[in-house]
């Protein structure tokens, strides 16, 4: 163990530095856009359910073939990692936001426009409110999923956790392998546990079926 | 204050309003009842523009409400549904606060709003301001609810089958509140409902309707009074045959299939009627037909023999049954109640009691076998 830290401790360090760093930016631009697009669509569910299967394509390319993509039009730079993480990572709460909004119960959409709010009213005081828990479980899905993924950073050499990973593979040393998976474990929990933290806070009230 | 004038609607080829036309009077009471789809919910919504017709005019206020904007008339218009709707992430404040925060009411103007209503129905605001709608029963909920529509003073306040989810009893109550509200803050409410017990209760007008046209527009007395169509009176059915719901009165138990005999036959031709039908007494009746008394075989056989000999013009004479009718069995009218009647029955000597008409005619009897139906009725409830 001591042995590890003498050798590796400062790269160590570094990976999981940018490993967190590649997460929390992708993640952060992910949410941004997908909560806007989430809205968007969920105001023409109509169209959307055509577009929505078009848009989880995205879902299924496999990561390497896409960085590999990206990799022709940024090169070997932080902007390949962090779009190819983005693309992935809003997915899941782009659906969890649509499905939410469209998901709040017909009674509170009516009472909205009852009392005389407008549509933008309505969303911003009943239904993006009621959807919150499932935006919530979207945002802390990609983030666990994006933890995992950003090891392909490693890949086109730029950092991340992925290293020990994959030269562990290469060598057969499964030191290596814990000192990454280990770390990236451990962060996709404290992460979770962050985001429930955040959800608990803006969701502070009491909802049916807890009540009850 | 609100006209409907040959407002037409219909979904796909499914007529929902036919050519609507009536008038709600400010400060009226109005109730909107049918059964369901007849189109009184498709009308209340009409009114702040939840739905559009697809032609005639709307008037709130002698304003044709086409050319208002729909949200600015929604604001002035108070709005509770049945699903209750109080927005779960608001607290009760900010439930009722909705309205007036969206009219851009001063703070203070809208807190102090909210103290009031929340007296009104004594749910105290230190205790309630700050609960979430789901720490509350559906009663109090609803209350918020009527709150929430009151809250910017509306002239005018819409309700659509508001208390439908709520127990008998919490409804029984909220329906108090609601029109001692109206007669106190004397707003025009228009009400849907399906229930013609509620409607009789709360309106001033009650507004009848089925397959999308309206059938009878009266007060509730004039209703009860005159139901214009079997449809109305069948459910006014409760309300017409008295305050209980099962049947309570001796029409509803008696025996109709009863033997009767005129006063002027002879004992021999009453004891051969007795014979032939089985039973051991008669309802005597006098030749208007009205009630005289009752005759048993047993008299007959122990004193038959010593009756006066009637002589009648035409000869033959014969022995008259008239010393024998007797009027000690006991009698009730028709509408007199049956567990009464049941009372009378059992304390008597008698083994049955005859019902009568008002015109003192003889309608039928009650006997321990009605009295045991009637038990077995109300105990297996068939």
């Amino acid at each position: 163990m001591r042995n590890f830290f003498d050798l590796y401790g400062d790269k160590f360090v570094e990976c999981i530095l940018t490993h967190l760093y590649y997460v929390v930016v992708s993640v952060g631009i992910a949410f941004v856009v997908a909560l806007a697009l989430g809205i968007a669509l969920s105001r023409a569910p109509r169209l959307s359910r055509y577009l929505l299967p078009i848009i989880s394509v995205s879902q299924t390319i496999p990561g390497i073939v896409f960085v590999g993509i990206l990799l022709l039009y940024f090169g070997m730079t932080d902007t390949t990692v962090i779009t190819a993480l983005t693309v992935y990572a809003v997915f899941p709460i782009l659906k969890n936001t649509y499905v939410g909004i469209l998901e709040v119960e017909p009674q509170y959409k009516e009472a909205a426009r009852g009392c005389g709010m407008s549509g933008l009213q309505t969303l911003r005081l009943v239904e993006v409110p009621l959807a919150a828990p499932a935006i919530f479980a979207g945002l802390k899905m990609s983030c666990v999923y994006t933890v995992s993924w950003a090891v392909l950073a490693a890949l086109i050499g730029r950092g991340s956790l992925g290293e020990f990973i994959y030269i562990g593979v290469a060598t057969n040393d499964n030191r290596l392998i814990f000192a990454g998976a280990v770390p990236s474990a451990i962060m996709a929990v404290t992460l979770g546990y962050l985001i429930d933290l955040a959800r608990k806070r803006v969701v502070h009230w009491p909802r049916g079926r807890e009540a009850k | 204050m609100i006209r409907f004038e040959h407002v037409n609607k219909s979904y796909r080829n499914v007529t929902i309003l036919n050519d609507l036309s009536f008038e709600i009077n400010p400060g009226e009471f109005t109730v909107l009842v049918g059964p369901s789809g007849c189109g009184k919910t498709t009308t209340l919504k009409m009114i702040n523009r939840l739905i559009e017709p697809d032609s005639g005019d709307i008037y709130v206020n002698d304003r044709n409400i086409r050319d208002t904007d729909r949200i600015e008339l929604r604001r002035s218009i108070g709005y509770v549904i049945q699903q209750i709707g109080l927005f779960p992430n608001m607290t009760v404040a900010q439930n009722i606060a909705v309205v007036p925060k969206l009219l851009k009411y001063p703070k203070a103007a809208i807190d102090e709003t909210v103290h009031t209503l929340l007296d009104m129905v004594n749910m105290p605001y230190d205790a309630f301001a700050s609960k979430y709608p789901h720490q509350l029963s559906g009663g109090q909920q609803q209350r918020i609810g009527v709150l929430r529509a009151l809250a910017a003073s509306p002239p005018i306040i819409l309700m659509d089958e508001p208390f439908g989810a709520l127990d008998p009893m919490t409804r029984a109550s909220l329906q108090d509140e609601v029109k001692n509200l109206q007669q106190q803050l004397n707003k025009t409410f228009v009400f849907v409902t399906h229930d013609m017990d509620e409607a009789l209760d709360l309106a001033d007008k009650i507004i009848f309707m089925d397959k999308g046209g309206i059938v009878q527009i009266d007060s509730p007395e004039d209703m009860l009074e005159n139901p214009a169509t079997n449809l109305i009176r069948s459910f006014m059915k409760k309300r017409l045959a008295g305050p209980d719901q099962p049947p309570s009165l001796v029409r509803d138990f008696m025996r109709t299939d009863i033997h009767k005999v005129s006063r002027n036959r002879g004992v021999r031709e009453c004891i051969e009627l007795m014979a032939h039908v089985d039973i051991d007494s008669l309802i005597v009746t006098n030749l208007d037909k009205t009630y005289a008394g009752t005759i048993s075989i047993k008299d007959l056989k122990a004193d038959g023999k010593t009756g006066v000999i009637n002589t009648p013009e035409d000869g033959r004479p014969y022995r008259s049954s008239e010393p024998f009718i007797k009027t000690e069995t006991p009698n009730v009218r028709l509408n007199y109640d049956a567990k009464a009647c049941f009372d009378v029955l059992l304390e008597s000597d008698s083994r049955y009691i005859v019902v009568l008409t008002p015109e003192d005619r003889v309608a039928g009897i009650v006997t321990n076998t009605s009295v045991a139906k009637a038990l077995a009725d109300a105990f297996w409830n068939n």
